[in-house]
């Protein structure tokens, strides 16, 4: 078992206290290409930074792999997140004044990769996504669909353990995001990658193969989908 | 905490990727350095100036005149006026043991001098051979009065810079010329080019110097003469000395010893230090508001960087959230705001000594300035600088590393 939450809550302590996280069970396998679904407000954005060990929980437990993601430091956080998990952002997140290779390059610098060995695993990451001829470019001179290329190149190039996509079509018009989300179901295929997408459309929900919804703090129903039938969208090119 | 190159690789491409902020951020830095360091040079450069003006005048000499008499007494009415003589010399030097050479000097001035069809009025001068003692001559062509020339009353003169420029337009060696002061005809030995911001009697560029006891003769003064120069042994207390000299003076000449008027003396010690002072006063006050304007300066980079931090939050979570732990952030902070002050204070340091080199050279090829003026800011002065800037890049890149720091990758996410 890959990840493991028992009985995880998570309230944000404000003017009023909100109790987002209500005893989530979850049980995720290595390779396995999931999606959690919910709507704004579901919890769904807080589920995801306790899976990527951006924010702590309350109660309960997380297990990836069998260690358990418990009061760590920021620096073993940080550890954990660079050698572990690969992120995928809607916004993208590339640093806009650096390269598209450097952008990529950049989480094996905070693994302290040599340059050169660094500059070679960018590149190979690059060219397998498409983007050869866009390595020497900066973000602000490439369309949404390369951005976002670029981006699972970087979460790609540290051979991590699961894949965060967090609303990775947000941002894409229906056909860019078809090119993603089958790149994504590729990579899972292919390279046997772990991939959790979270996601609120329900087309972008159907290209995996589990979709767990989640509905005011609580799991609620998890449908197999290994017929990619759950919904219209998704089906034949239908995204948004 | 690794320190290899690819760490500062990245600094310089923070840096220089974000050329406007960054040219933003130095200016203080920059501005803070260059003033300093103007200023510093500046200080020195008017010293070296001033301390030329003063240049071989000796800093142990006392002065003293004879003025007329303020009270009365031993019989004599008060407003006597009185005259130094040649045995004062013999007594102060066997009284006063403190007292290393003691000279006369005799001064007439507004003498017309000339020589063939050319004119001047100057100032004629009797001086001892040991006058150099308090005043070196700066010889331009020839030599000054000697033992020989007073005793055997020879009539030969020193000409000074303005008396020799004048006398002799097309200029050359005078020497072995002949000049005519007051009717009478001196061989010119030698031209003094010293010209002091200290003069006794008037400035020597304008004097032309003959042997005192010459002078005494053709004035018909009978020994008689009007100033004593002296030099004091090398850690003699000079106002003891003083003390000692006015009393030898005050019994010889029947004055009253309570009596501040009639002997005039001046300490050229005392003048130095008041110039002294004047120096330390001035660099204190230099380096007061060069660190100061720095400060502001640095001041400036943090609250710079403060913003940047703020508007960086993005940047900072993502590289959070892909594996920067927050020491990274930490020290990627402070080594940009290192980083930026050393290039920006460099810049300073380059430009402030380039402009001192000019400002110098322009004022050493000023006319009246006769040696090369140093503006130049010492070595070690750059060294400390720099020092510092190092300090104040730390200072300065703290508060906004601090609060990077405190950025976590969550944030970067909800900036949209």
């Amino acid at each position: 078992m890959l990840i493991e939450l028992k009985d995880v809550n998570k309230t944000y302590f404000g003017a009023q206290p909100l109790h987002v996280l209500k005893g989530i069970n979850l049980n995720i396998e290595r390779g396995e290409f999931v999606s959690i679904m919910g709507a704004s407000g579901s919890g769904k954005s807080t589920l995801l930074n306790i899976l990527g060990i951006l924010d702590n929980y309350d109660s309960g437990e997380y297990r990836i792999n069998g260690k358990l993601i418990w009061d760590l430091t920021e620096s073993k956080a940080a550890e954990y997140r660079n050698k572990m998990i690969g992120f995928i952002f809607q916004s993208y997140n590339l640093i806009g004044f650096k390269t598209a290779v450097e952008n990529v390059e950049l989480p094996l610098f905070y693994q302290g990769v040599s340059r050169h060995k660094r500059h070679e695993m960018a590149m190979e990451y690059i060219e397998r996504l498409g983007l050869k001829d866009w390595a020497g470019h900066y973000p602000n001179e490439m369309s949404g669909g390369q951005k976002q290329r670029v981006a699972i190149a970087r979460a790609l190039v540290t051979k991590p353990d699961i894949i965060l996509a967090d609303e990775p079509t947000g941002a894409l018009d229906s056909k860019t995001s078809i090119e993603i989300m089958d790149l994504l179901k590729e990579l899972n295929e292919r390279e046997k990658l772990t991939i959790i997408v979270v996601t609120h459309e329900s087309g972008v929900a159907n290209y995996t193969n589990r979709i767990i919804h989640i509905k005011d703090g609580v799991i609620g129903q998890i449908e197999e989908n290994r017929a990619h039938d759950s919904v219209r969208f998704g089906s034949e090119g239908m995204l948004k | 905490m690794r320190f290899d190159i690819d760490r500062y690789k990245e600094i310089v491409d923070t840096l220089a990727r974000n050329r406007s902020r960054t040219l933003l951020t130095g200016f203080g830095i920059f501005w803070g350095i260059f003033m300093l360091l103007i200023m510093l040079g500046g200080g020195d450069g008017l010293k070296s100036i001033l301390n030329q003006n003063f240049g071989g005048f000796t800093s142990n000499a006392v002065i003293v005149g004879c003025n007329k008499t303020s009270k009365p007494y031993g019989g004599f009415k008060r407003d006597r006026t009185w005259y130094l003589d040649r045995t004062d010399i013999e007594a102060i030097k066997t009284l006063v043991p403190e007292t290393d050479v003691v000279t006369m000097m005799d001064s007439d001035w507004g003498q017309g001098m000339s020589y063939k069809e050319n004119t001047y009025s100057g100032i004629l001068k009797g001086l001892s051979y040991e006058y150099t003692s308090v005043e070196t001559p700066k010889m331009l062509y020839g030599r000054w009065i000697n033992e020989v020339d007073c005793e055997q009353e020879r009539k030969v003169c020193v000409i000074g810079k303005r008396v020799y420029s004048n006398l002799f337009p097309e200029g050359g060696d005078p020497t072995g010329e002949y000049i005519k002061v007051k009717d009478s005809y001196f061989q010119v030995i030698g031209v003094d080019d010293r010209s002091s911001g200290i003069n006794i009697n008037g400035s020597p560029n304008q004097s032309v110097v003959i042997p005192y006891q010459l002078m005494n003769r053709l004035n018909n003064r009978g020994g008689k003469f009007d100033i004593i120069c002296m030099t004091l042994k090398e850690g003699a207390d000079s106002d003891l000395a003083q003390e000692k000299v006015k009393s030898v003076l005050s019994k010889r000449h029947s004055i009253a010893p309570d009596d501040n008027n009639a002997i005039m003396m001046l300490d050229t010690k005392k003048i130095f230090k008041i110039v002294d002072n004047l120096f330390k006063g001035v660099n204190i006050l230099v380096i007061l508001v060069g660190l100061g304007t720095l400060l502001a300066g640095a001041i400036g980079v943090s609250n710079i960087m403060m913003v940047t931090v703020k508007e960086r939050t993005t940047e900072i979570g993502i590289r959070r959230a892909i594996g920067a732990t927050p020491k990274m952030i930490l020290s990627q902070i402070i080594t940009e705001s290192i980083g930026l002050t050393i290039l920006a204070g460099m810049f300073g340091i380059l430009f402030s000594v380039l402009i001192l080199w000019g400002a110098g050279n322009i004022v050493s090829n000023l006319p009246d300035i006769g040696e090369t003026v140093s503006f130049q800011i010492g070595f070690w002065t750059g060294i400390a600088v720099l020092m510092l800037l190092v300090v104040l890049g730390v200072l300065a890149g703290l508060a906004p590393a601090l609060r990077a720091m405190e950025i976590k990758p969550v944030d970067a996410m909800r900036e949209e």
